[in-house]
C-alpha cells in the first residue's frame, strides 16, 4: 500500500463508521476494529470542545445547559472540513448554529459570531433579533450560570459594531430605547 | 544530577523552556525567572482578519519585548510535513511573518500529518515507517533547511492508532531522517510514555536504538487517562517518571540535549494555576540546571 492510499484509507476510517469490507487490507481492518480508533475519534471531539469552550463561550454554555453539546459538536465535526487553526473554528461553528431551530440558540450564536467578527476588525453593523430579553440571558451565559427557563418574552435587537461602546447595545423594540 | 557530560568530557547545563501563547502577563511574570527559552507556536498566536490568518500584532509586540529577556523557539503544529499531497502553505506564511519580526533560536515541527488531500483529520497521525515516507519527508526537510537558515528539528508524535508495519523501526526511521538531512530531533518523552501505555511500545529498546546525540530538545508534559488510554493533552503537571526518563535521555545525549521544555495548553492554566506552573518549572530547573 503506497503512502497516498494508506493516508486516504485512514482518513476514510476517521470520517465514517461504515463497516470495512472483508477484502480490505489487513492493517486497515486492524485499525478499524481497534479501540484506539474509537478513542481517537473521541479525542477529536474533546479537542474541539476545548477550543470552542474558550472561543465561543456563550453558545458553548447554552448548548451545555441544553445537553446538546456533544451532539452539536459531533455534527460540526462530521459536516465541516475543520481547519487546525483554532481561531477559524469558532466562526464556522457559530455560523452553522445561526440557523438553529431553537430561536435562543440561533440568537446567541448570531450575536457571538457578530461580536467575534467585530473584535477581529470587521467594520460591519450587525443586527440580531431576539424574542426574549437578552440581557439576563447573556449575563448568565457569560458567568456560566443557568439560564432561567422563563425568560422575559418580547421583541429586542442587539446591534453589534466597532462604533458602539463595548461593541454592542441591546435595544427594546417596545420602547425603541437602548437598554444596555 | 544537574549536568550532562559532553563527548569531550566537559559538563554542560541543560536549559529550561515553557510554552507561552501570549496575553497572559501574570503567567509570564511567574515563568520568566525560571526559564531560558519560551516556545511559541505560530498557529496559536494567529488571528483571523478579513478571512486571512495572520499573526496577532499584540502578541508579536509582546514577543519582541520578551525576546530581550529570553530566547524564543518556534514550534509549529500545522505544517503537516507528512501529508502525501504536500504540506500546508499557510504554516509558512505564519512562520515567515514570525521570523521577520522576532529573533528565534531554532524552529521545529512534528513528524506527522494532520490532513489528507486537504481534508483535515482533526488529529495528528504518525507516518508509516516506510522508504517512501522517509524519502518524502527528507526531501521536504531539505527544502525547509534551504528556505530558513536556522536549525530545524522534528518531534516524535504520539501514536493514536496501531503503528503500520513498515520498513523501519521508530528509532531507525528517526536515525535515517537525521543522517540524510542533518536536522535535529525533539524527543517528547511523555509521548513515548503514552505509546508505551497505549500500545506496549518498548521505550528502553527504542532509546538503545536511537542515536541520542541527535536529540537537541526534550519535551515533558502530562495528560489524563481516559478509557484506559493515556492522552497527549498537556493538561497536568509532569509525573516523576516522565522527568526521570528525560534525565536519562539528557545523560545519554552526551551534551547534545540543550533544553527541556514543559508543555501545557493555555486551556489548562486556570485549572493548574500559575503558582503550580511556576512550581513545576522550579522543580525542572532544580533537576536539570543545578
Amino acid at each position: 500500500m503506497n503512502l497516498a492510499t494508506h493516508q486516504r484509507k485512514l482518513l476514510a476510517l476517521f470520517r465514517s463508521n461504515d463497516e470495512v469490507p472483508p477484502d480490505e487490507d489487513a492493517y486497515i481492518q486492524r485499525v478499524a476494529r481497534s479501540k484506539d480508533l474509537e478513542e481517537a475519534r473521541g479525542n477529536i471531539l474533546l479537542w474541539r470542545v476545548w477550543v470552542l469552550e474558550r472561543t465561543a463561550p456563550l453558545t458553548f454554555n447554552l448548548l451545555k445547559q441544553r445537553n446538546l453539546l456533544q451532539e452539536t459538536v459531533s455534527a460540526f465535526i462530521r459536516g465541516h472540513n475543520i481547519s487546525p487553526f483554532r481561531e477559524t473554528q469558532a466562526p464556522a461553528f457559530l455560523e452553522g448554529l445561526s440557523g438553529h431551530q431553537e430561536n435562543l440558540i440561533a440568537s446567541v450564536a448570531q450575536f457571538e459570531l457578530a461580536l467575534l467578527m467585530v473584535k477581529q476588525g470587521d467594520c460591519g453593523f450587525y443586527v440580531v433579533r431576539w424574542h426574549v430579553d437578552p440581557l439576563r440571558i447573556l449575563n448568565s451565559l457569560a458567568r456560566g450560570s443557568p439560564v432561567e427557563d422563563e425568560a422575559h418574552e418580547g421583541a429586542y435587537e442587539i446591534h453589534i459594531s466597532q462604533e458602539l461602546p463595548s461593541g454592542f447595545r441591546i435595544v427594546s423594540l417596545h420602547d425603541k430605547g437602548a437598554c444596555a | 544530577m544537574a549536568q550532562t557530560s559532553t563527548r569531550n568530557g566537559t559538563s554542560k547545563f541543560v536549559a529550561i523552556g515553557a510554552t507561552y501563547e501570549g496575553r497572559d502577563p501574570r503567567l509570564l511574570e511567574r515563568m520568566l525567572p525560571l526559564v531560558d527559552y519560551i516556545e511559541v507556536t505560530p498557529e496559536t498566536i494567529a488571528e483571523v482578519h478579513d478571512n486571512q490568518i495572520t499573526l496577532s500584532n499584540e502578541i508579536i509586540t509582546e514577543l519582541k519585548i520578551l525576546g530581550k529577556e529570553t530566547k524564543i523557539v518556534a514550534h509549529g503544529v500545522g505544517l503537516s510535513i507528512g501529508s502525501h499531497e504536500g504540506w500546508s502553505p499557510t504554516y509558512f506564511h505564519l512562520l515567515d511573518a514570525l521570523l521577520e519580526q522576532v529573533d528565534v533560536a531554532w524552529h521545529s515541527e512534528h513528524l506527522g500529518y494532520t490532513k489528507v488531500d486537504d481534508q483535515h483529520l482533526g488529529i495528528m497521525l504518525a507516518l508509516p515507517k516506510t522508504e517512501e515516507a522517509l524519502d518524502m519527508v527528507c526531501e521536504r526537510v531539505i527544502k525547509i533547511q534551504e528556505r530558513y537558515k536556522l536549525p530545524f528539528l522534528l518531534e516524535n508524535i504520539v501514536h493514536v492508532i496501531p503503528d503500520y508495519p513498515g520498513d523501519f523501526s521508530e528509532a531507525q526511521f528517526l536515525n535515517a531522517l537525521v543522517n540524510r538531512t542533518g536536522c535535529g530531533l525533539i524527543l517528547d518523552v511523555y509521548n513515548l510514555q503514552c505509546d508505551a501505555h497505549n500500545h506496549g511500545f518498548d521505550i528502553p529498546n527504542f532509546l538503545d536504538e536511537l542515536q541520542l546525540t541527535n536529540v537537541r530538545e526534550l519535551h515533558v508534559a502530562c495528560g489524563v487517562e481516559h478509557n484506559g488510554f493515556l492522552l497527549d493533552v498537556h493538561s497536568q503537571l509532569t509525573r516523576s517518571s516522565t522527568v526521570q526518563l528525560a534525565r536519562d535521555v539528557v545523560r545519554r545525549s552526551e551534551g547534545s540535549a540543550e533544553v527541556v521544555v514543559y508543555e501545557f495548553m493555555p486551556e489548562a492554566v486556570p485549572g493548574l494555576g500559575r503558582d503550580a506552573i511556576a512550581g513545576e518549572l522550579g522543580r525542572l530547573r532544580l533537576t536539570f540546571r543545578n
